[in-house]
């Protein structure tokens, strides 16, 4: 599963840490989402998702590995 | 922050006893007993880098653990869990074949099992739990 989080993070312009902050996970938690080295549950993706404005489709691209 | 400085407390208190140990009895120490000294030390140093991360979470207004840390926590334990049961059984091939006290091979089979846990930790921070 890959995902699209810098990408939309730097639309908003926030850091690691805000959203972070905003979804209620340690920075650590993002950056390895962002290096694809974790993959989230449905409630963080759904949290992720919400706090971008978007579906979750939008940001986590299932490729099938 | 409650368990951040509870590893704290419990780090300085092994470092003490150890510290204790090692320089208060006047006994000459030999290999074993230096290398012990070194991995208990090595065993501190991650105790306090564990406080360390969680302490400053708190002050980020971080949580302290959330469902990576406890992901990686759980699967820490249960791989170091899998490799610490051949340890247990190479101690006991080696019991036969080396000349060491019960205490020494104990006390020998719990570091480990924490040096174990520690390694398992970093492996699986490097590679991530992408297929779990």
């Amino acid at each position: 599963m890959n995902n699209r989080i810098r990408e939309y993070r730097a639309r908003h312009d926030l850091t690691q840490e805000d959203l972070a902050r905003k979804v209620g996970v340690r920075r650590e938690t993002i950056v390895f989402l962002e290096k694809n080295k974790y993959n989230p549950s449905l409630k963080l993706a759904h949290d992720i998702a919400s706090a971008f404005g978007v579906t979750i489709e939008e940001i986590f691209i299932f490729d099938g590995k | 922050m409650k368990r951040g400085l509870i590893a704290v407390v419990v780090s300085v208190l092994v470092l003490g006893t150890a510290a204790f140990w090692f320089f208060g009895t006047g006994d000459h120490k030999v290999g074993f007993e230096i290398v012990s000294f070194g991995v208990i030390i090595v065993l501190v140093g991650f105790g306090l880098l564990f406080a360390y991360r969680r302490l400053s979470s708190a002050h980020r207004g971080e949580p302290a653990e959330d469902e990576l840390s406890k992901k990686i926590v759980q699967k820490t334990a249960a791989l170091s869990y899998y490799i610490s049961l051949y340890m247990w059984v190479f101690m006991i091939w080696l019991k036969d074949r080396v000349t060491l006290d019960t205490e020494h091979l104990l006390g020998a089979g719990i570091l480990s099992m924490a040096v174990i846990f520690f390694v398992c930790w970093i492996v699986i921070r490097v590679r991530g739990l992408r297929h779990e």
